[in-house]
């Protein structure tokens, strides 16, 4: 199998995008990427357990291992949804030809930067695709060509260029480290990471968790999120917060790796759990006064980013968790963001106040309303549960307990916020208004709810029964953390 | 050498750190790419010639003609010239970045024993150079000061990068300068938006975005 070949079909599909600029193609093209991405990854997780030949056309520069495939995985699921979505969205947008081929453009783009971050197996090669990633969603933000969005786009490109280009610092820091020793590979990296200064190891880690933790929405980096995923279109908001922030985050693993095969990943665990806990603090102190319901959603993903972040700073257990919960968040949040798409398209606006009385204006995206927030709360049977509790388990065992009260206080206060919100959106009771019956007419395509569904069935199931070859799996990929 | 290359480099910055005006800083920004490619070309005595070339590319002709020349141009046609209300006074930003410089200066005498490098001053000049560059993106409040300001920070931290003396892998510095570049290009067009839409380019008028409040 060749690697490279997943990465090279989002890039021709884009050529032939722009050759033929039609929006039934494009809607296909976009389809039949997501089943090819989709399949293909699948195909090299069994090559990979099965230790069969998988092969690279450019060197060493692109692998596969235990832990990338795992987002590789997670990232290809999301997208199979957010493209099913996409096909109805567009639709129910009256978007042009040209407009839904620039739109198919941007998300190939976006998907290729995130694919190049996921499987590069240079640290630096990867950091150039994470930007790349700005670059391409910067378009996509900007989609709607309103003046927020406008700044939400400058908001993001600036902040997130700054961040990355830090993170470059904390690059150049590790490769002074090295003593010329070892190339950037992480292989190189992890097996002569004996022979490395920690001192400058340890600073260029901080300059690196504190850079890409901007791309990943870790407080007191994260100004740009809610911008940007409450005015990009929903569909993209779902892979913003189903899948950048975790590819951001991956990086961060990568190099907290070799901290912690040094045996000197103190600070790196120490921030962490400040910027964990500084991340659900910014939550909880914001939920009560936001306005906009995508932009709650955004502040989720703030929270959930430092729910994991707290895990990883745990190690062991904490460490096995924050994977439970990433794969998991990354499921529930793109459900939840594609769902914010279904309320957007019917109401018009993006006021939480504005909207009322789902349940019986559009009763399926009323349940999905609901049901995802159960899911993202950590209410049995979501698997979030599962990986919450294990951080509760683990932070009791650690006799961390002033962390174990804050932690446990400040996820209530943000559970009732989002509740009272969610439950009011959904059965508050509807103004005497013809608009209403105008919502309650308008029908949406069954691709705006079958993606969401099917993910809250993998969640269900998941949070009732987590498959063995998927703890294996989690087990396995904890290993290179 | 490098060390009087280097110096002078930081003196570029403070000179930015002074000044209000936009013409100079373009000027400074071509004088930098010029003092980055001098450096580079005492630093390493044995390169590989298809990265002398791609170096000297990157810095003669993007970083000290091409980047100017756009940013230039915004500058022209958005007829704006100086930074008239920065946050503080430039005199006390001038004092600040001479002061975070001579912590350059020692940070780089300080870890002289701890350094794998001959030379550990434009190690210290650019690790100041980064922080200077921050300084001036959060106390000037035009967005056009705010991407000269990136453009200081990815001097620095190419510098930074010259300091340590391990040649980065070729591929690895073409995405890098892909990425300043279309990052730098996709500010410009951003900037004429704003431009246009908020009717003027100062970041205090980016209100448009509340947790509070939101029309749409």
């Amino acid at each position: 199998m060749i690697i490279e070949l997943i990465l090279f079909l989002p890039l021709i599909s884009c050529v032939a995008l722009i050759i033929f600029k039609k929006i039934t193609f494009s809607r296909i093209l976009v389809l039949v990427n997501a089943f090819a991405l989709l399949f293909y990854s699948l195909s090299l997780y069994l090559a990979f357990i099965n230790n069969s030949k998988i092969t690279s056309l450019l060197g060493q520069y692109f692998k596969i291992d235990a832990l990338n495939i795992l987002f590789l995985l997670i990232l290809s699921i999301v997208f199979m949804a957010v493209s099913i979505y996409s096909c109805g969205y567009v639709k129910s947008i009256n978007m042009h030809n040209k407009k839904a081929t620039y739109y198919s453009v941007g998300l190939l783009l976006f998907i290729f930067t995130m694919l190049g971050t996921v499987l590069s197996s240079n640290i630096a090669l990867s950091w150039v695709f994470l930007e790349g990633t700005t670059l391409t969603s910067a378009y996509l933000i900007y989609f709607e060509k309103t003046k927020q969005s406008l700044e939400a786009t400058w908001k993001y490109v600036f902040i997130c260029s700054i961040g990355i280009s830090l993170g470059f610092v904390g690059i150049i820091l590790l490769a002074l480290s090295t003593h010329n020793s070892s190339s950037m590979f992480f292989i190189d990296l992890y097996s002569h990471y004996s022979n490395f200064n920690t001192l400058w190891m340890n600073l260029g880690f901080v300059f690196f968790i504190i850079g890409i933790g901007t791309k990943a929405g870790l407080a007191p980096v994260h100004s740009w999120l809610p911008d940007a995923h409450s005015e990009a279109p929903s569909p993209v908001s779902a892979l913003l917060s189903g899948m950048l922030l975790n590819t951001a985050l991956l990086l961060v693993l990568r190099y907290y790796h070799i901290l912690n095969l040094a045996d000197c990943a103190s600070y790196g665990r120490l921030l962490f759990l400040i910027m964990g806990i500084l991340s659900i603090f910014v939550t909880a102190v914001y939920v009560f006064t936001i306005k906009n319901y995508k932009r709650m959603l955004a502040y989720s993903s703030v929270e959930n980013m430092g729910i994991i972040s707290i895990g990883l700073a745990l190690g062991k257990t904490g460490v096995y968790a924050a994977l439970i919960h990433l794969i998991f968040h990354s499921f529930a949040k793109s459900s939840f963001f594609m769902t914010s798409g279904n309320i957007y398209v019917k109401f018009k606006t993006k006021r939480i106040d504005k909207v009322s009385d789902m349940i019986t204006c559009d009763p399926p995206t009323g349940w999905l309303w609901i049901l995802t927030f159960i899911v993202i709360s950590g209410i049995p049977p979501s698997p979030l549960f599962i990986s919450e509790f294990l951080i509760i388990k683990e932070l009791l065992a650690d006799k961390h307990y002033i962390i174990l009260v804050l932690f446990i206080l400040l996820l209530t206060i943000i559970m009732y916020g989002i509740a009272r919100c969610v439950i009011n959106m959904t059965f508050g009771k509807r103004p005497n208004s013809d608009h209403f019956d105008y919502i309650e007419q308008t029908k949406l395509p069954w691709t705006m709810y079958a993606p969401q569904f099917v993910l809250l069935a993998i969640l269900a199931f998941s949070g009732i029964y987590l498959c063995p070859f998927l703890i294996e799996m989690i087990k396995t990929a904890a290993q290179l953390i | 050498m490098e060390n009087t290359l280097s110096l002078l480099f930081s003196f570029t910055m403070l000179y930015m750190a002074s000044s209000g005006r936009l013409r100079p800083y373009i000027n400074m920004l071509v004088i930098q790419g010029v003092l980055l490619f001098l450096i580079f070309n005492e630093l390493f005595d044995h390169i590989n010639i298809i990265n002398y070339c791609f170096l000297a590319f990157e810095t003669i002709v993007i970083k000290a003609i091409v980047i100017p020349l756009f940013i230039w141009k915004i500058i022209k046609k958005s007829e704006t010239y100086i930074d008239t209300q920065p946050s503080i006074p430039r005199f006390y930003s001038l004092i600040a970045s001479t002061i975070i410089l001579f912590f350059g200066f020692i940070f780089a005498i300080i870890s002289k024993h701890h350094l794998p490098v001959d030379n550990p001053l434009p190690f210290g000049i650019s690790m100041s150079t980064i922080i200077i560059s921050l300084l001036f993106i959060t106390l000037r409040k035009k967005i056009l000061t705010a991407i000269i300001g990136y453009i200081m920070m990815e001097n620095g931290i190419f510098l930074l990068s010259l300091s340590i003396e391990n040649e980065m892998p070729m591929i690895v510095n073409m995405g890098v300068l892909l990425d300043l570049f279309i990052a730098v290009f996709i500010l410009g067009f951003l900037v004429k938006r704003i431009n246009r839409s908020f009717n003027g380019d100062s970041l205090d008028k980016l209100i448009e975005l509340k947790d509070t409040e939101n029309d749409n």
